[in-house]
């Protein structure tokens, strides 16, 4: 276990990756290097049952964080803890200590919500009473109890969505890490989204998010973290880095003072 | 725990989807259509023929067999046997149909007549049947003593021998392929592997949950096929299946069965691992096409190499192509067939391991 701080549950230190390019990747991104630095030197904390936004534009580095975080690649330098697991050494602990939901993390369409469950629920290793007592807690609390023999393919967009999420957190983890919350959903479906990730909050989660949507930031977060170009270039309470002003405004006041242009 | 329930959701998904089943069991319940239906077909068809028999001498009996031929259409155009060797090698190269040799007493109580005939021929055959079936009316008490310069079953057998370890391996492969793309490549291409991969699970227990239910799977669609095969080639190629069955003794069997319970997970442990290193399920279609190929090319180069020494036994599928050739032959192969089968484990746990990496690889798994 890390040192901790008092209420510390997701501490980043120095973590840097950086990906090879390709040479069709060298084209599209109109460059000669032949390796890009996605995160550099990153650190931050979070605390428990906050929920804390990781903003920046897009290729600024926060899916890579995220994904870091959540043990699906390693970093090069630097180190993460998750409720005191360290995600180099203990990947496996630190996987049962999160939720991680992204986009690209899908469900097999065949299934049902309550096959799905209790699929997720074995390779997390929870318990059957445990997995029973929870399933109908969070079916009955998210609406899904009517749904829960339907196959995954047959629902809604936003019953897929609430099956998704709460399947994420079948083993009841410590930290959700939701990667781009929001992105490609309809307005009901991310009303969804929110409306859920405000109930985790309430459930006492922490809450770890990246977006690039400012409005969403400021809805949901307690805490913000800028990143630009792989490097965290503001973090604080939100009300207090935006000094009273809007979050937008602030950002693009950072940003033109590392990069000198607003696009 | 985690190992069970990744076996039980790959057979929940499978045994749940008609579709599946259905890929899986219609093969071989169309190969044995097909090939019946052809072998009653090509059997059925008998033009009227013209028999060229050689003959010791001329009897009755020769007159009564022309009668006797002449009922079902048939013709026969008899020659004086001069020159032995020569109507020998015209009924070994299918161009004479028999030869008859009458005994001196032919007629008399203890005579016989000796048929030579070329049992790999079908006009040779066929004269023998009817001839036999003739003298057998003649109603004298005289000996029908066949005689073929090549015995049919050995023929059989042999072509058999030669072409099922190749339609085997080729059945596996077809079988294996089926199953495992849509579930490894398909699942990555999806998205749903990544769900997994997010879980605490060991990469190990990963591909294990994909490997041994697989293995079964594709057993079952291979079983199918094989048994489609085995229960038709013989009709198609006018045997009973006895005939063939019958050269291979229970210990045959088992080395077979073991042999086929080793190519499997090998066949799927490669799958899928092209499969898991795969972008696409059409990538991945096309990387198993070429080892497809690979296979089958390897199958056919099978049934020649065991002329190249017993060390073949450690080149994967050439191996079991090669002790199941032997097998199917009648031989006992014992040490050959579990050396082999050990080694193709072996490579299968060479190949689950290579999974496991992959599986772990960030690259290959999230890779753009």
């Amino acid at each position: 276990m890390a040192d901790f701080f008092e209420n510390e549950i997701v501490r980043a230190e120095g973590l840097k990756k950086t990906f090879s390019l390709s040479r069709k990747q060298q084209k599209l991104e109109k460059t000669t290097v032949s390796r890009k630095v996605a995160v550099d030197g990153l650190s931050f904390s979070a605390y428990r049952g906050e929920i804390y936004g990781l903003l920046g534009p897009n290729g600024a580095g926060k899916t890579t964080t995220l994904r870091i975080l959540s043990t699906l690649i390693k970093a090069d330098e630097g180190d993460a803890f998750i409720a005191g697991r360290s995600v180099k050494k203990e990947p496996g602990k630190v996987r049962d200590a999160i939720g991680f939901m992204t986009s690209e993390l899908k469900l097999e369409k065949f299934f049902t919500p309550d096959y799905l469950f209790d699929f997720f629920g074995a390779m997390h290793g929870v318990p059957k009473q445990t997995l029973e007592k929870r399933k109908k807690e969070l079916f009955g609390r998210f609406g899904i109890d009517r749904f829960q023999g339907v196959r995954v393919g047959d629902l809604s967009t936003g019953m897929l969505q609430k099956v998704s999420l709460v399947v994420a957190i079948v083993h009841d983890p410590e930290v959700v890490i939701f990667d781009e919350p929001t992105n490609g959903l309809d307005v009901l479906t991310a009303k969804v989204v929110t409306d859920f990730l405000l109930e985790l909050k309430s459930m006492g989660k922490s809450i770890l998010l990246s977006t690039h949507i400012f409005s969403l930031v400021e809805k949901l977060c307690d805490r913000v973290g800028v990143i630009i170009d792989g490097k965290m270039v503001a973090e604080g309470d939100l009300n207090a880095l935006c000094g009273g002003g809007s979050l937008e405004d602030k950002f693009f006041e950072i940003y033109h003072g590392i990069k000198g242009e607003v696009v | 725990m985690k190992l069970a329930s990744l076996i039980k959701k790959e057979f929940h998904r499978f045994f749940h989807d008609p579709r599946l089943i259905v890929t899986v069991v219609l093969p071989g319940i169309l190969l044995y259509l097909i090939y019946s239906i052809m072998g009653s077909t090509i059997n059925a068809e008998s033009e009227p023929q013209t028999y060229k028999v050689y003959v010791s001498e001329t009897t009755p009996a020769v007159a009564f067999i022309e009668a006797c031929l002449g009922e079902t259409g048939d013709g026969m155009t008899v020659l004086p046997l001069e020159n032995e060797e020569a109507a020998k090698a015209e009924v070994e190269s299918g161009e004479a149909a028999a030869i008859l040799y009458f005994s001196e007493n032919f007629g008399e109580r203890g005579s016989s007549v000796r048929i030579l005939y070329n049992a790999a021929e079908e006009a040779s055959s066929s004269f023998y049947s009817l001839a036999d079936a003739a003298l057998q009316a003649y109603g004298m008490p005289f000996a029908v003593l066949p005689e073929s310069v090549t015995s049919a079953e050995q023929i059989g057998i042999g072509i058999f021998a030669g072409l099922l370890p190749f339609l085997v391996v080729t059945f596996i492969f077809s079988s294996c392929m089926g199953v495992t793309i849509e579930s490894v490549a398909g699942e990555k291409e999806r998205g749903t592997l990544s769900t997994i991969l997010a879980t605490s699970a060991p990469r190990y227990q990963i591909a294990l949950g994909k490997v041994v239910p697989l293995s079964c799977i594709a057993a079952i669609g291979a079983a199918s096929s094989f048994l489609g095969v085995v229960l038709s080639l013989p009709k198609l190629m006018g045997m009973s299946v006895g005939d063939f069955a019958g050269a291979m003794s229970f210990g045959g069997y088992v080395l077979l069965f073991v042999l086929i319970l080793s190519i499997v997970p090998l066949i799927i442990s490669t799958i899928t691992s092209v499969s898991a290193y795969a972008k696409t399920v059409k990538e991945a279609t096309s990387y198993t096409s070429v080892i497809m190929i690979l296979v089958m090319v390897i199958s056919i180069l099978g049934a020649f190499v065991g002329r190249m020494g017993d060390w073949v036994v450690c080149i994967p599928i050439i191996n079991a192509v090669n002790t199941m050739g032997l097998l199917f032959e009648g031989q006992i192969v014992v040490w050959q067939s579990l050396v082999s089968a050990a080694l193709n484990i072996a490579y299968t746990a060479l190949l689950v391991l290579l999974m496991t990496k992959m599986l772990s690889s960030e690259r290959i798994m999230f890779g753009k």
